[in-house]
């Protein structure tokens, strides 16, 4: 077993609360799929036989009862429950589980929707014995309109300034806005060894890592770590540079302070680990380098690499807000080919659903309605001369007559009163919709 | 202003009419206005500083003529009419010249500005001109730099107004001088100077040429902007104003040229060893491409070259990269190595050179070792006399017999005060009247003991005094910066560090506070402002302060204080600052961290232990902190072994609740005379 899946399945989906509210995170439905399938799914796909997933106690009595996730996923389900109000980031998360961890890890998070070639990212861990690697892509513009949101509103969302070299893998610098305050200061000794870096901003961040067993056991002894983007990776990007991990006789020395608590000296031990001589050995007989333009060794005798692989094109999203989330859910049917309305759906031949459209299971539509761009939930009723567009509708969910559902989102077992019209709405889980009322653009929500 | 106006349309005008059948224009800047050379620029201009054996501002002619240039400006200054009688003799100002060379000649240029502005005055560019300086050795191809240039101007309606050319060489490159160490942000697609973009690319790895092609704007804004002294004034100034002017400076990175501006002796060390090993083909000594009689020589393996008339000495050794001039002569069992020798120098027996710079009618006597210096024209180097690294001899001193001048000396025939009085000037031109003040030089006597018993010249001083720039106009071979220690202790540490600072800067605060009386309330601005500016929690920020202040009396008058001075000193203290201490505690978990931040500095300052009741007791009756805060903390705090030792051997209760009856009895009492 080379490496070891983690999935993160534990995030409370702060950014969308009015979906999270009754259906956690993991568990929302994506093209009728909850959305932890996802991650489940490409981690199946590459191989993976077993993973670990950390999740709350909730979830966890919910996918035991979930048919969807039982039918689908083929892997061994390593189901580890963290206290929800513990406030435990992912880092604190992978320190929970430090003793089931016995190789590298892959981490991944459940709210990632992708078809990137995962070899990529591993192929970089591999190939530069890296301490750690991981994925990113592009930003992709969110087109929908949101529901509940007037106008266009601009992601608050501060930019990442992320640094690579002239091939564009190993990772040299990573800063956020928040963290600059007079513009992007960059070491001249980084400089010095990588003279040519690009500063690419509008990336995301997909939230995938594969990480050495010794950051683990880092982590360990770090307690003051708590989120692997927020804090651990940084910290790796900016140690790759840090003269004590680079100069082997510091190691040497700390080596000897093993005794020495102090987080600096265990990463270093930790990072020499134990196939290093031969590693060493290796690198040191081979003429090959990872840089030209000075004489220095491959790495610059540096022990600690971060690379990333970074997306041209493809999809890649994270579903944390909703707009991702309705991208997420108009995409979803194209990465995989399942018919689109399910064989138990009892549909009406007299009623006209797009081809983009997805039905779920034992829904039942009925004469003169038309559903296009948008996807139905599992055991929903749809009743006659109903239209929907653009929107996403749960499961258990109840459309009387004549209602016409424009670029909304209608959570579980809501109804909706005959001939509504709801224009760019969020209707929350199990919300009545009065029968004739005209809505646009707001949120119904938590408001029961 | 009208003129003006006038004057951009007729150029806009012309330029689009005749853009194909236009000659390419050339800006050269036959001055360096700094006094980097001196001494040796004393006598001799910059730019006909032999190189190879050939004066520098030929190779940058030849540059020029090489990529096409039909009319060239040369603007000298300092010593103009050395230079202009050098360019009269040479290939340059025959009527077959393919370039026709201009040569301006002004006392008042000072900056490069300057001559930009009188290009400008004067209307002498019609269209796009390359600028450089006449120390720039280059065989860059320019051209295809210049079609990018045009075809820019002619897509984006003139936004770009200058091209750099850089040459791509990693850090550490020898030709890459500290000095000019340059990092670049630019766009990686379009090629231009910015980092607005979203993707940018930021490149340590160039080395910047002095090549820029300009376009006639680049005059124009010299002339507006008066106080463009150099071309980084206006690249900063360019870049700053982007968005307002809307100009733009895009860059040309080739791969495979030669281009280096002789800056300093550093550079001139390791251009001219370029030029020995061929970097800069096809302009190698032999090409003799300045077309003069006499010049010629021959090239053989291991690149040494030598000239007419050169007699070697039976023994003597070229080992490589060797360039002799002609009529030159070398004796018996020399070791020459890296070095370049001009013309009618004569060189004794058993003579060790490596990476020398000889210039003409040099006379090396016998056991003579020199290393990495330039030794200029007509200067005498005695017996058995060695030049550690880094030297410079100028023209026609003398040194020796048996002397070994250390590392960086600098010899001269001026003497360096001559050199000071004329400072008074504070441009820093090379045009300085030298004649005057020559009576006096003579009257100074030769130190034997600096250049030998036979020598003559005086010692110039790397002198290091006030200003920066002056330190770097003393520097002939130019700055050594070590490396920036790649000290990494940032983060982790600067967690702490950031406190640490945090915890001086309040300490200055209230210093200053109590040195000019500044009222409480601004103190506490202050510090809110500083809790922002290192992101410190309002806790952390409690117990600094409370840790500044009990350690105040320490930090001045010193730790030797008796507990007794302590107190005396601290109490008034206390009572200043206790509209400080009343802002930040206010809930009562404020009061317990502020509690432990005593109880840990008195933990500290073991000796001082039985201080802390005193504080306790004044920070009550100040109202700092309440009873019931100090009782809960006593109670309960006791964390460790040493704070319960504190708390019980200073008998800090017993006294506690003695003063905290006296407290009572002080208010029952006062309310009893009020009841009365």
């Amino acid at each position: 077993m080379e490496l070891q899946a983690v999935l993160m399945a534990a995030g409370g989906g702060s950014r969308m609360m009015d979906l999270t509210y009754n259906t956690p995170k993991p568990l929302l439905p994506v093209g009728n799929k909850p959305l932890i399938w996802y991650p489940l799914n490409l981690l199946e796909r590459v191989g993976f036989e077993e993973v670990i997933v950390i999740t709350t106690k909730e979830v966890q009595k919910m996918i035991s009862t979930d048919p969807k996730v039982k039918l689908d996923v083929k892997m061994k389900l390593d189901l580890v429950c963290i206290q929800e109000d513990a406030d435990m980031g992912t880092a604190d998360a992978l320190r929970h589980i430090q003793q089931k961890v016995k190789t590298d890890v892959l981490v991944v998070s459940c709210d990632l929707i992708t078809d990137a070639a995962l070899h990529e990212v591993v192929d970089l861990f591999r190939a530069h014995n890296a301490t750690l690697s991981m994925l990113m892509s592009k930003a992709h513009e969110f087109t929908e309109t949101v529901p509940g949101q007037k106008g266009k509103k601009k992601t608050g969302e501060q930019r990442d300034f992320v640094g690579v070299d002239g091939t564009g893998k190993r990772l040299l610098f990573m800063a956020n806005e928040a963290d600059l305050d007079e513009g992007v200061v960059i070491r001249k000794s980084i400089m010095r060894k990588h003279p040519r870096m690009h500063i690419k901003t509008g990336l995301v961040d997909a939230h995938l890592y594969c990480l050495k067993k010794s950051v683990v056991d880092f982590l360990a002894d770090n307690k003051s770590i708590s989120s692997i983007r927020g804090e651990l990776v940084p910290y790796l990007v900016r140690k790759q540079f840090s003269k004590s991990t680079n100069s082997p006789k510091v190691i040497d020395e700390t080596h000897q302070n093993l005794k020495k608590n102090d987080s600096n000296v265990n990463l270093e031990i930790q990072i020499s680990s134990r196939d290093e001589e031969l590693l060493h050995l290796t690198q040191e007989r081979s003429c090959w380098n990872d840089h030209r333009g000075d004489m220095s060794d491959a790495y610059h005798g540096g022990r600690l690499r971060c690379y990333v692989h970074i997306m041209d094109e493809g999809i890649c999203y994270r579903v944390n807000t909703l707009a991702a989330y309705i991208e997420a859910n108009r995409l979803a049917p194209k990465l995989f080919d399942e018919p689109a309305v399910h064989p138990s759906a009892v549909v009406s031949e007299r009623c006209l659903i797009g081809a983009d459209s997805i039905i779920g299971a034992s829904c039942q539509i009925s004469d003169k309605t038309s559903i296009k761009r948008s996807t139905i939930g599992v055991s929903t009723t749809v009743r006659e001369k109903v239209k929907v567009t653009n929107s996403i509708i749960m499961h258990g969910v109840t459309i009387e007559e004549g209602c016409n559902i424009q670029g909304s989102v209608i959570c579980s077992n809501a109804v909706i009163g005959r001939g509504a019209d709801i224009k760019y709405c969020l209707v929350g889980s199990a919300q009545r919709i009065e029968p004739d009322g005209e809505h646009t653009t707001m949120s119904k929500a938590c408001s029961a | 202003m009208s003129s003006r106006g006038g004057k951009q349309k007729k150029g806009n005008v012309t330029s689009e009419q005749e853009e194909e059948e236009q000659p390419l224009q050339a800006v050269l800047v036959a001055d360096s206005f700094n006094r980097r050379f001196f001494p040796i620029s004393k006598d001799q201009p910059r730019a006909l500083l032999p190189l190879g054996n050939v004066a520098m501002i030929d190779y940058t002619l030849e540059f020029l003529t090489s990529t096409g240039v039909q009319e060239t400006f040369v603007f000298c200054c300092w010593m103009s009419n050395k230079i202009k009688d050098h360019l009269l003799k040479s290939k340059w100002c025959r009527p077959t010249s393919p370039n026709v060379v201009h040569i301006i000649t002004s006392d008042l240029y000072r900056s490069l500005g300057d001559v930009l502005r009188d290009v400008d005055a004067k209307n002498l560019v019609r269209n796009d001109f390359i600028l450089v300086y006449g120390d720039v050795v280059s065989n860059i191809d320019v051209s295809q730099a210049l079609q990018e240039h045009r075809h820019r101007r002619k897509v984006d309606k003139n936004i770009s107004v200058m091209t750099m050319v850089f040459k791509e060489s990693s850090p550490g490159h020898k030709t890459r001088c500290e000095e000019d160490d340059v990092i670049v942000a630019m766009d990686s697609k379009s090629k231009r100077f910015s980092m607005v973009t979203d993707e940018f690319e930021i490149r340590h790895d160039l080395l910047d040429c002095h090549i820029s092609i300009c376009s006639p704007q680049v005059a124009e804004l010299f002339t507006d902007n008066f106080d463009y002294q150099t071309r980084n004034d206006f690249v900063r100034g360019i870049l700053v104003n982007e968005e307002i002017l809307g100009n733009q400076i895009h860059l040309y990175v080739t791969q495979d040229g030669y281009g280096a501006r002789v800056s300093n002796l550093q550079m001139y060390d390791s251009v001219s060893l370029d030029m020995v090993r061929r970097w800069v083909y096809p302009l190698t000594p032999e090409a003799n491409f300045t077309d003069q009689q006499g010049q010629g020589c021959t090239h053989s393996r291991h690149n040494v070259y030598r000239g007419a008339e050169v007699s070697l000495g039976h023994g003597s050794q070229m080992e490589e990269n060797v360039l002799i001039g002609r009529d030159t002569s070398i004796g018996a069992n020399c070791h020459i190595s890296n070095s370049v020798i001009g013309n009618n120098c004569t060189i004794g027996d058993n003579v060790v050179l490596d990476r020398a710079h000889m210039w003409n009618n040099v006379h090396v006597s016998s056991n003579v070792e020199i290393h990495q210096s330039v030794v200029c024209d007509g200067a005498v180097v005695k017996e058995a006399v060695r030049l550690n690294k880094q030297c410079v001899l100028a023209y026609n001193v003398v040194i020796g017999p048996n002397l070994s001048l250390p590392e960086g000396t600098v010899v001269s025939m001026h003497h360096p005060e001559e050199e000071e009085e004329d400072d008074d000037d504070e441009f820093l031109s090379d045009d300085q009247e030298v004649g005057h003040s020559k009576d006096k030089t003579r009257q100074k006597a030769f130190n034997p003991a600096e250049v030998g018993p036979e020598g003559k010249g005086y010692i110039w001083k790397a002198s290091m005094n006030d200003t920066e720039d002056e330190e770097l106009a003393q520097c002939l071979w130019g700055l050594v910066l070590n490396p920036d220690p790649e000290s990494d202790s940032e983060s982790e540490a600067s967690e702490e560090s950031q406190d640490r600072t945090f915890q001086l800067e309040v300490l200055g605060t209230l210093q200053r506070g109590l040195e000019e009386n500044i009222v409480c309330d601004n103190l506490v601005l202050e510090i809110n402002s500083l809790k922002y500016a290192y992101n410190i929690t309002l806790k952390e920020v409690m117990q600094i302060l409370t840790r500044v202040v009990l350690e105040y009396p320490f930090q001045q008058q010193g730790t030797q204080l008796t507990t007794l001075q302590y107190t005396g000193s601290l109490l008034p203290l206390l009572k200043t600052w206790s509209p400080v201490f009343k802002n930040y505690i206010k809930r009562a978990q404020d009061h317990l961290d502020c509690l432990s931040a005593v109880e840990e500095l008195f933990l500290e300052q073991d000796t001082h232990q039985t201080a802390m009741v005193k504080v306790l007791m004044k920070m009550y009756q100040l109202e700092i902190l309440e009873e019931e805060a100090i009782l809960k903390w006593f109670s309960t705090g006791a964390t460790n072994d040493k704070s319960r030792q504190l708390r019980k051997n200073q008998g800090v209760m017993r006294r506690m609740s003695l003063w905290r009856k006296e407290s009572e009895e002080d208010e029952s009492s006062e309310e009893g005379e009020c009841g009365r």
